[in-house]
C-alpha cells in the first residue's frame, strides 16, 4: 500500500464472527484512536465462508477472527453440558479451523484471532475445572492447541480475549445483550478489545515506541537528589513506596530486555544525578542501561529534541515519563509526536502503569531487536572515536566497516519485512508489506532483493539494509532502498548503490533509476541521493545512473557477498573493495 | 433493648440510599452518564445530546436497536452501582413502540422512578 494513501485514507479492517460484532466496529471506527481505521462486517454467523471466500478481502488490510469455542468446535458444547469428550475429536476441529484460518491469512496483511472464553460465571466442574476432563483445563488446552497451530502463520496473531473479560469483570459477559441482539458481551469489553486490535495493527505497521525516557526525581527515585543527597532517596529498603520504585525500575528493565532503549530527562546538577545512578547500593537501573541522557537545567522538550537526535530515532518514537504533570504537559504541548502518557500521582502504580502501555507491541522478535541496546552503546563508542581523528572521512576509515550482502532467504525475512514495515527516514519508496506481499513481489524472476549486514569494530549492527531491483528490458528500478537509521551516514547508503550499480552493469543494463515518494519523514533519503551523484529529473522526483559509467565505492568499507548453502556453510566472497570502480567488477552470483 | 455495656447496632445498619432513585435529578445525572459513555462508540452524527427532550427510539430517534440495547444496560449498571440494587429496564419489551419508556430522556426517567417507587422497602 502507498504510505501517502495509508495516511490520508485509513486502514481498513474486516471483521469476522459468529456474533453481533457491531458494538466493537463502532469502538474501531469511531474511537479517535490512531491508526484510524474503516471498517467493514462479514455476514452474522458465517465464519467458514468469510475465511474461506472473502468478498471483501482485496479491499481490507487486516481480518479480526472473533469466535465463539462452541460455534467453531462442535464437540465442545458437549464438554459445557457435563458430557466426557475426546481431547482428540477437538483438536481435529481445531485443526480444521486453524486451515481456514491459513487461507484466509493469504488475503490481508495480518489477521488477528481471538482466543476463546467462556463466561466467567460459568463455575464448570468447580473445583474439578482444571482436572482432566475439567472444563477450565479444556479450554486451557484449546487455545494452546490453536496457538500452537498458527505459531508458524507469520501474520496471524492471537490476541487475549480472556485478558478483556478478566478487566471487565462479572459484567463482561452480558445475558441481556446476547438476548436482545446477539451480542455477548458488555460494551467495555469491545473497548478494551478495540484498544488491542489498534495497538496490534501499530505494532504491525511498524509504529510500536522504541524509546522511554524517564524523569530522575520522584519518577525513577522518592525525592530531590539535588537537596536530599543519594543516600536519602526513597529507593528499595524496607519501604513500601522504595519498593514500588525499585518494581518500577524493574518494569523498565524488562523493556530494555525486549529492545526498547531507555533514556533520561532530568533537571538536576548532572553529577549529583549520575553519582546516584552509580552508588545507590539498590539502584536497578545503572548509568549503563540508558542510551542517552539530558541532565541540565535546559527545557525538557528541547532537551528531548536533541537527546533522540542523537539516538537517530524519530520523536515519534518516544514515549516521555514524568511525575510532574507540569512538566508533562510542556513536552505534549512542545512535542505532540511524542507519546506522554497521563501518569498517577500514586507511586504504588508506576510499574502495573507502566506495563500497561500497548504502545511498546511488536509484531517481530528478532535478534535485533533484544541486542538494540547493545547496538547503540557500541553506537556510542564508535561516536566517541570520531572526537579523536581529524576529519570525518578518517574517522570513517578507521571504523573498518565491512558490509555482507546476501539475497533474502528464509532465515532473514523476517528481519527483512520488519526494517522495510518501521523504517521512516532512509527509505525511498517507504513501501509497507506483508511476508506474504514480499514473496508474491519476488515471484517474477526480473525482480531481486538483498540484505545488507553491517559490523565494524565496534560492533555488529546486523541486518540494516535492503536493496530491491525490477529489472525491466534494458533498465532496472530501485524499488526499495531501506537502511536503519543505526547505519546511517556511515557511507553504506554509497556501498549499496555501488554494488546495485556493479550488479545491473554486469548484467549489461543501461540505466540504473531510483524513483524517490516523499513522505514526512524520509527527508534524509532525498538529501543523500541529491549528494549520491546521480542526474535527477525534478519532474519525477527520479534519479539516474548510466551504467557506462564508473561509480565510485566508498572508502574504508569491504563489500562481501554471501551465498546460502546453510548457516554452517555460508561463503563469504569479497565482492568490492576500497577504491574500486564497481561498474568494472564482475558480479558473481 | 440492648444489653447493658453494648452499643446498639441500629445505626450501624443503613438502609440503601432511595434518596437518588426518588429524586428526579439523580435518576437524570445517572441517565446522563449513561449517555456520555455511549457517545464514545457512537460517530458524531448519532451521538445523542443531554436534555429531558432528546428522542432515543423511535421515529425521529438516532439509536438503533444495538445502541439501544447497549444504553440500557450501561444505565442499568450504573442505577446499580448508584442506588445499590438491580433495576430492571426491560421488563416491558423496550423495542416496542407502544410502551414508549425510551421514548426520549423524560419518559425513561419517569420510568426509572415508577420502578424504583413499585420496589417494596426493605425491613430490618
Amino acid at each position: 500500500m502507498n504510505p501517502a494513501e495509508t495516511e490520508s485514507t485509513g486502514l481498513k479492517l474486516h471483521l469476522i464472527s459468529d456474533f453481533n460484532l457491531e458494538t466493537l466496529g463502532h469502538y474501531l471506527a469511531n474511537g479517535g484512536t490512531s491508526p484510524q481505521v474503516s471498517v467493514s462486517v462479514a455476514p452474522f454467523g458465517q465464519v467458514f465462508p468469510a475465511l474461506l471466500q472473502p468478498a471483501h478481502a482485496q479491499a481490507s488490510d487486516f481480518a479480526l477472527v472473533w469466535t465463539s469455542a462452541e460455534k467453531i468446535v462442535p464437540t465442545f458444547p458437549n464438554a459445557l453440558n457435563g458430557v466426557a469428550v475426546s481431547e482428540d475429536r477437538i483438536f481435529a476441529e481445531i485443526h480444521q479451523f486453524a486451515d481456514c484460518l491459513r487461507e484466509a491469512q493469504k488475503n490481508f496483511r495480518a489477521v488477528f484471532v481471538v482466543s476463546w472464553t467462556i463466561p466467567l460465571h460459568q463455575r464448570g466442574n468447580g473445583i474439578l475445572s482444571l482436572k482432566r476432563q475439567g472444563l477450565r483445563r479444556l479450554l486451557l488446552k484449546m487455545n494452546l492447541k490453536l496457538a500452537e497451530e498458527l505459531e508458524n502463520c507469520a501474520s496471524i496473531y492471537l490476541l487475549d480475549g480472556q485478558r478483556w473479560m478478566e478487566m471487565v469483570g462479572k459484567t463482561s459477559y452480558s445475558p441481556k445483550l446476547w438476548y436482545l441482539t446477539k451480542t455477548p458481551f458488555h460494551a467495555e469489553v469491545f473497548r478494551r478489545a478495540a484498544a488491542d486490535v489498534k495497538a496490534a495493527m501499530s505494532a504491525v505497521l511498524g509504529a510500536s515506541k522504541k524509546l522511554v525516557i524517564v524523569d530522575l526525581d520522584n519518577t525513577l527515585w522518592g525525592g530531590v537528589v539535588g537537596d536530599l543527597g543519594w543516600q536519602n532517596l526513597r529507593l528499595g529498603g524496607h519501604d513500601y513506596l522504595g519498593e514500588a520504585y525499585l518494581d518500577f525500575h524493574r518494569a523498565l528493565k524488562g523493556l530494555r530486555n525486549r529492545g526498547i532503549l531507555l533514556a533520561i530527562v532530568s533537571k538536576n546538577e548532572e553529577n549529583i544525578a549520575l553519582e546516584a545512578l552509580a552508588r545507590h547500593p539498590e539502584m536497578v537501573l545503572r548509568l549503563d542501561d540508558f542510551a542517552a541522557y539530558r541532565i541540565n537545567w535546559n527545557d525538557k522538550a528541547a532537551n528531548i529534541v536533541e537527546l533522540v537526535a542523537e539516538l537517530n530515532l524519530g520523536l515519534q518514537s518516544a514515549v516521555f515519563i514524568d511525575d510532574n504533570p507540569v512538566e508533562r504537559a510542556r513536552v505534549r504541548e512542545a512535542l505532540p509526536e511524542v507519546c506522554v502518557p497521563e501518569w498517577p500521582d500514586d507511586k504504588t502504580l508506576f510499574a502495573s502503569q507502566l506495563l500497561e502501555l500497548d504502545c511498546f507491541d511488536s509484531a517481530y522478535a528478532t535478534l535485533e531487536d533484544v541486542s538494540r541496546h547493545d547496538m547503540y552503546a557500541a553506537d556510542k563508542r564508535r561516536q566517541l572515536s570520531g572526537k579523536e581523528v581529524s576529519s570525518a572521512e578518517e574517522w570513517l576509515r578507521s571504523l573498518d566497516t565491512e558490509v555482507t550482502v546476501e539475497e533474502l532467504g528464509d532465515a532473514d525475512r523476517v528481519r527483512v519485512v520488519q526494517l522495510m514495515n518501521k523504517t521512516n527516514q532512509m527509505n525511498l519508496s517507504t513501501r509497507r508489506v506483508s511476508e506474504q506481499e514480499l514473496q508474491a513481489w519476488l515471484q517474477p524472476g526480473n525482480r531481486k532483493l538483498w540484505a545488507f549486514r553491517v559490523k565494524d569494530k565496534f560492533g555488529d549492527s546486523g541486518l540494516t539494509g535492503i536493496l530491491s531491483l525490477d529489472l525491466e528490458s534494458d533498465i532496472a528500478y530501485i524499488t526499495d532502498f531501506v537502511l536503519s537509521c543505526r547505519v546511517m551516514g556511515r557511507n553504506v547508503e554509497k556501498a549499496i548503490v555501488a554494488f546495485a550499480v556493479q550488479y545491473c552493469a554486469g548484467l549489461g543494463l543501461k540505466e540504473l533509476r531510483a524513483s524517490y515518494l516523499p513522505t514526512s519523514k524520509n527527508k534524509p533519503c532525498l538529501k543523500f541521493w541529491m549528494s549520491s551523484g546521480f542526474l535527477f529529473d525534478e519532474t519525477g522526483n527520479r534519479f539516474t545512473w548510466l551504467l557506462n559509467e564508473p561509480y565510485p565505492f566508498p572508502d574504508g568499507i569491504k563489500i562481501h557477498h554471501s551465498h546460502h548453502k546453510g548457516a554452517s556453510q555460508q561463503a563469504s566472497t569479497p565482492v568490492l573493495r576500497a577504491g574500486q570502480d564497481a561498474s568494472l567488477a564482475v558480479f558473481s552470483d | 433493648m440492648t444489653m447493658e455495656g453494648t452499643k446498639s447496632l441500629e445505626p450501624l445498619i443503613k438502609e440503601p440510599s432511595t434518596n437518588r432513585a426518588n429524586d428526579l435529578d439523580g435518576v437524570l445525572q445517572v441517565i446522563y452518564e449513561s449517555v456520555a459513555d455511549l457517545n464514545m462508540q457512537l460517530p458524531a452524527e448519532q451521538q445523542i445530546g443531554k436534555s429531558l427532550s432528546t428522542i432515543l427510539f423511535g421515529g425521529g430517534g438516532k439509536l438503533d436497536s444495538l445502541a439501544l440495547a447497549n444504553f440500557i444496560v450501561i444505565t442499568e449498571q450504573k442505577l446499580e452501582e448508584s442506588y445499590g440494587f438491580r433495576i430492571d429496564l426491560t421488563e416491558d419489551d423496550p423495542f416496542s413502540p407502544t410502551t414508549g419508556h425510551f421514548r426520549n430522556i423524560e419518559s425513561l426517567a419517569t420510568y426509572i422512578l415508577e420502578l424504583t417507587a413499585k420496589r417494596p422497602s426493605r425491613g430490618l
